[in-house]
């Protein structure tokens, strides 16, 4: 597959600050049909961070915690796991294989322009086996 | 897997001709228009009408030669019908370029990137039906052309939610400006809609013909 991860990505992002609670990036995963939130830097010396439905579960729901009290930089991954746009799909299996990930964000420069889902991949690998004829 | 049933007739042969014909030409339609889109150049839609008066008059060659006698009797209805489907596609695509030109620039504005986004698919599901027929006639996997252009729809679908999500934040001010960019939108994201049903279709040939 010579498909670059910019031709797949996803550029629907949205973002929430780390000291909104867990409840908001419910609200908001749930309003906007995702399963990631992009974790703004506190300051110039921060970087990404990422929470996902996923951390929501286990780190929250799982352990019976109140969503309201709890803050987003307390169970958000950080830094977020990143490849540069022209990175080519191979590389990117390869790199969700090793880090057991479902979803990796792109970026151009030091900004996160994407993200790309295993179905993505999948989505992708098929449509180029049934345009090859 | 055509090829077997047409048994090399002239009248076949040139029906297959023309309907591959057909579907080329709807691929430089589709591909003209994301151009279009992409460049924001609303004059150069006008190739879409172009495109479709040679697409028609095609149709209407394939469709009497099927009544000349092309085909076995209880085929000619199948292909009749999907010719028809993409004679759709062809009149959804018209009138898409027809409402581009008269768009109010600044709320299409904020839909641009998804527009551009679904002009491109639209191109390339296009060119995915063209090597499903193709693949009809070769005894190639047409399930798995049908899977992917299953696929392509998914994703219009999605940007289509994108855009609606958009649209709703704006008041409109003028009733021509909403109506245009509804209709716009509408004939936009419905192509790849026919497109899938074109697709459905051969595959529904395929499987009358075993």
């Amino acid at each position: 597959m010579n498909t670059k991860v910019k031709e797949i990505m996803n550029t629907k992002l949205e973002t929430i600050k780390p000291e909104a609670t867990v409840y908001d990036a419910i609200e908001k995963l749930v309003d906007k049909r995702m399963r990631s939130l992009i974790v703004i830097p506190k300051d110039e010396k921060d970087v990404y961070g990422v929470i996902t439905v996923r951390d929501i579960v286990f780190k929250v729901v799982a352990q019976h915690l109140d969503p309201h009290k709890i803050k987003v930089e307390e169970i958000a991954s950080k830094p977020v796991i990143s490849i540069d746009k022209e990175t080519e799909l191979e590389h990117l299996i390869k790199l969700m294989e090793k880090f057991n990930i479902a979803r990796v964000f792109v970026h151009e420069g030091k900004e996160i322009v994407g993200v790309v889902s295993l179905l993505d991949v999948m989505s992708a690998s098929l449509i180029e086996r049934a345009r090859r004829g | 897997m055509l090829n077997k049933i047409i048994s090399g007739g002239k009248l076949e042969k040139k029906v297959i001709e023309n309907i591959k014909i057909h579907l080329k030409i709807l691929c430089s339609a589709t591909e003209c228009f994301k151009n279009a889109i992409t460049t924001g150049n609303k004059e150069s839609t006008f190739c879409v009408a172009d495109l479709e008066r040679e697409a028609d008059s095609i149709r209407r060659q394939i469709i009497s030669t099927i009544h000349e006698g092309a085909f076995l009797p209880f085929i000619r209805p199948n292909i009749c019908r999907f010719v028809e489907m993409v004679d759709e596609a062809f009149d959804i695509l018209e009138d898409a370029a027809f409402e581009f030109r008269y768009l109010n620039n600044e709320i299409y504005k904020l839909i641009e990137n998804e527009c551009a986004k679904i002009a491109k698919i639209n191109s390339e599901i296009c060119e995915l039906l063209s090597i499903a027929f193709d693949s009809l006639l070769t005894k190639g996997d047409l399930k798995e052309k049908n899977l992917a252009i299953r696929i392509y729809e998914k994703q219009v679908d999605d940007l289509k939610f994108d855009i609606t999500e958009k649209l709703r934040k704006i008041d409109i001010k003028n009733f021509w400006d909403g109506k245009i960019i509804t209709d716009f939108v509408y004939y936009l994201t419905n192509l790849s809609d026919l497109i899938e049903d074109a697709s459905d279709y051969l595959y529904i040939i395929e499987v009358s013909l075993k």
